[in-house]
């Protein structure tokens, strides 16, 4: 194959979470000397809006997985959920700064916060370990959503 | 250049048409709502002249960046500490922005493990982009790296760290040391594995202290153009509906890439091209679209990506018959050949029919043959990830996998100092105000293909450069240049269309089609006939959108309707990636055409050669005759 003598060889040693071993100690100093405004709650907002928006919320994340995780989620849990579980549900998912940190607590590789555990956090877990052995695939179309309102 | 104007002549031909006024009883009424506005500045107001039915707010910045990733908030940034009224426009919260998977690290010749020069990390990238990459951005990037990490460092983004304080760094694919003679080079600085996370939480948090105003969950939905300037953006408020413009003498486009475009791509849900498209409607061109990376092993369907760590620690690949099919294909590296061959090799598999699964479309990667310990130990993220997203048990089962789009490299033409270039009678020529740095530009840093860590560099490198840029040629405060009332109609227009939208084909339906037509079209191996039925398979694809069908005519949080403008953005990248792929016809970096194997430089060169060595053999030969003649009489 002449192409790939004249290619560069590109096998990268991708760290990931997935390989121990090759990430140094992450001392987490951004995160206490710069702190982010804090995030508010929306007290007052009507709670058809609120599930609107936590739809959207849910199925644009920082990265694949929680995409997928949280708009499956999303479809089964987010119409169904009460007044505080979508309190809690908004806070889970808008107040961590870093999108890996929800996904690690969701597959319980990192133990979850105090603040965040609770009813929804128990829900996220057990949709999260797939006894059913479900396809993931992808997100969820949107056309649920049409079935349900007819 | 005559891939762009072809693609572009094309899509002229295709802009999206004004429509007429929506019937009265369609209109849901105009609602009354409380707004709030970012920041401190009143100037703030509501215009009557486009719609009456959308409330439109205008507002007045001396810049106006979009996107809020690891390059739009460092142009952002860069801009407000500049001392520029600078606002940022993001359909996401910044640190949800798509940079936050990044988990590798950015180059930069600190020379901290060994000695390295910036010179090396410039031949890498060129070498790396198939000579196809633009030398000068090349140059400014490499040359920029030191001094962007250690700025980044002292803005607080903590690196880790050598025993003895310095910044460490690691080894990172295709990085070397003295013109690729010195073996591997140690050059990717990291925040343990949260590189991604880290440059977003610094930026975001030090723009604030300068007062950059966010409007975040707002969907830009076009560039306001006049007489080929740009002179801002127009943006749908999410959370109440409102349209809002922000005239700006500068605009940054930093939207990142468009992965989404693909059936199988390693991006998020919001890598859908927004900026590309919106460039396009304009009227400008985009660059070296055909240039899209691709990694071997991504989920099936889902497109996570599994690490090549896998591969290292002994998983192989395997197609239907069970077979260990790299060692045909690579005998020696077998399933750690470099990316392009692996992806290869896997297309070449299904292609031939030895694909697994009900469609035959992809093959498997195996783990089980591991001991179970060394699966938990050394690859635990791995057995979560395919469980999670396969429902499959990597101690008993492979993974099945698919090579995934990973990266475009081509986006928004710019020249080395992030200005947007348009190429109109053979000439490079800057179009004012407008901008453009990240994965959405093209500089080009990455030319054909790009090396690892090199994008989280082109980020903060490029993203600073807009912002230098900025401030060199324009001062805070400037008066800007006027603007008609009716600026930004057309994409309201458009949005009103799109909400009542009514025909026969579901927004998932034709994203689904588009999806699986570049999936089948234009994937990793190419051939002029499937590209050619691909780009009339995608042009019908293109015209069905005026059957698009949505159900949510709310206009606060539609995620229907942002899902279906993100199509229509789709839309326009992958009509361009597919002809761009067509009309290049020769195999560069991560385009590779099986029936060009040979670039067609080197054939004409070959050809050349020939033609006039024949030539000048004859002559000798007719020379030489007559000189036998003459010796003879």
């Amino acid at each position: 194959m002449c192409q790939a003598v004249r290619r560069p060889g590109v096998t990268a040693v991708v760290s990931s979470r997935g390989y121990k071993g090759d990430a140094p100690d992450d001392n987490k100093a951004d995160l206490i000397e710069i702190p982010l405004p804090p995030w508010m709650e929306k007290t007052d907002e009507p709670v058809d809006i609120k599930r609107r928006r936590l739809l959207y919320e849910s199925r644009k994340r920082g990265m694949l997985e929680n995409c997928i995780l949280l708009s499956l989620f999303a479809k089964r849990y987010l119409n169904t959920m009460t007044a505080s579980q979508l309190q809690q549900y908004d806070r889970l998912i808008n107040e961590p700064s870093n999108d890996w940190d929800i996904y690690y607590w969701a597959t319980e590789a990192q133990p979850t916060p105090e603040v965040y555990q609770g009813e929804v956090m128990e829900m996220l877990k057990e949709f999260t370990k797939n006894k059913n052995h479900e396809q993931r695939l992808d997100a969820p179309s949107l056309e649920y959503l049409e079935k349900e309102a007819q | 250049m005559a891939t762009v104007s072809a693609a572009s002549r094309l899509l002229s031909k295709r802009v999206l048409s004004n429509t007429k006024a929506v019937p009265a009883a369609a209109v849901q009424g105009y609602r009354s709502f409380h707004f709030s506005i970012y920041g401190k500045k009143k100037n703030a107001k509501v215009a009557d002249d486009i719609s009456t039915q959308y409330p439109v707010v205008d507002h007045e910045f001396d810049a106006v960046v979009v996107g809020a990733g690891g390059a739009g908030l460092r142009a952002a940034f860069g801009l407000s500490e500049a001392g520029f009224n600078t606002a940022c426009v993001t359909k996401l919260f910044p640190t949800r922005s798509h940079t936050v998977a990044a988990q590798g690290g950015i180059n930069a010749a600190l020379g901290n493990m060994e000695e390295d020069d910036w010179r090396w990390h410039f031949y890498d990238t060129v070498k790396g982009s198939d000579w196809l990459g633009d030398q000068d951005a090349i140059h400014y990037m490499t040359e920029q790296a030191p001094a962007a990490v250690v700025e980044l460092e002292n803005f607080g983004m903590p690196f880790s760290r050598t025993e003895e304080g310095k910044i460490y760094q690691r080894a990172f694919g295709g990085q070397s040391l003295k013109y690729g003679k010195g073996g591997q080079a140690h050059r990717c600085c990291c925040v343990a594995d949260r590189t991604g996370h880290s440059l977003l939480h610094t930026l975001y948090g030090r723009s604030l202290r300068y007062d950059t105003s966010y409007f975040v969950e707002y969907f830009a939905l076009d560039l306001l153009m006049e007489d080929g300037e740009c002179k801002g953006v127009i943006a749908l408020c999410m959370e109440d509906g409102s349209i809002h413009r922000f005239r700006a003498q500068n605009t940054v486009i930093a939207t990142g890439g468009y992965g989404r475009t693909y059936f199988s791509c390693t991006s998020a849900h919001t890598s859908t091209g927004d900026g590309n498209a919106m460039v396009t409607r304009a009227g400008l061109p985009c660059q070296d679209m055909e240039f899209v990376q691709f990694h071997p092993t991504g989920i099936y369907g889902a497109g996570c990506l599994i690490t090549e760590g896998c591969r290292g620690e002994g998983g192989i690949l395997i197609n239907s018959e069970g077979e260990r099919f790299m060692e045909r294909y690579a005998p020696n590296a077998k399933d750690l050949a470099s990316r392009d061959v692996v992806s290869r090799s896997m297309t070449i598999e299904i292609r031939e029919g030895r694909g697994v699964g009900p469609e035959k479309d992809h093959v498997y990667l195996q783990l089980h043959h591991l001991p179970p310990q060394q699966l938990a130990a050394r690859l635990p993220g791995i057995s979560e990830t395919a469980m999670i997203f396969a429902g499959v048990d990597v101690t008993k089962e492979p993974i099945p996998v698919l090579p995934t789009v990973h990266y475009n490299m081509g986006g928004i033409p710019t020249n080395y100092k992030g200005q947007v270039i348009d190429h109109t009678n053979g000439e490079d020529k800057v179009v004012p105000g407008l901008y453009a740095c990240g994965e959405a530009a093209c500089a080009s840093v990455h030319g054909a293909n790009r090396l690892g860590a090199n994008s989280l560099l082109d980020l903060v490198v490029f993203g600073r450069a807009c912002a230098l840029t900025i401030a060199e040629e324009h001062k805070p405060g400037e008066k800007l240049s006027p603007l008609k009332s009716s600026a930004g109609e057309a994409s309201v227009a458009n949005l009103d269309k799109l909400r009542f939208a009514n025909g026969n084909l579901r927004t998932s339906e034709i994203r689904l089609n588009m999806q699986k037509g570049m999936q089948n079209h234009a994937a990793v191996f190419r051939t002029g006939s499937v590209l050619k039925e691909g780009c009339d398979k995608l042009d019908d694809i293109y015209q069905s959108m005026e059957k698009i069908k949505t159900f949510d005519r709310g206009i606060v949080w539609n995620t229907d309707l942002v899902e279906s403008l993100e199509l229509q953005n789709l839309m326009l990248n992958a009509v361009q990636t597919i002809n761009s792929a067509e009309q290049r016809k020769e195999s560069r970096g991560a385009h590779a055409r099986e029936d060009f194997k040979v670039s067609p430089q080197i054939s004409k060169f070959f050809s050349y050669t020939c033609e006039t060595l024949f030539t000048r053999s004859l002559f000798i030969f007719i020379l030489s005759f007559f000189f036998e003649n003459l010796l003879v009489s």
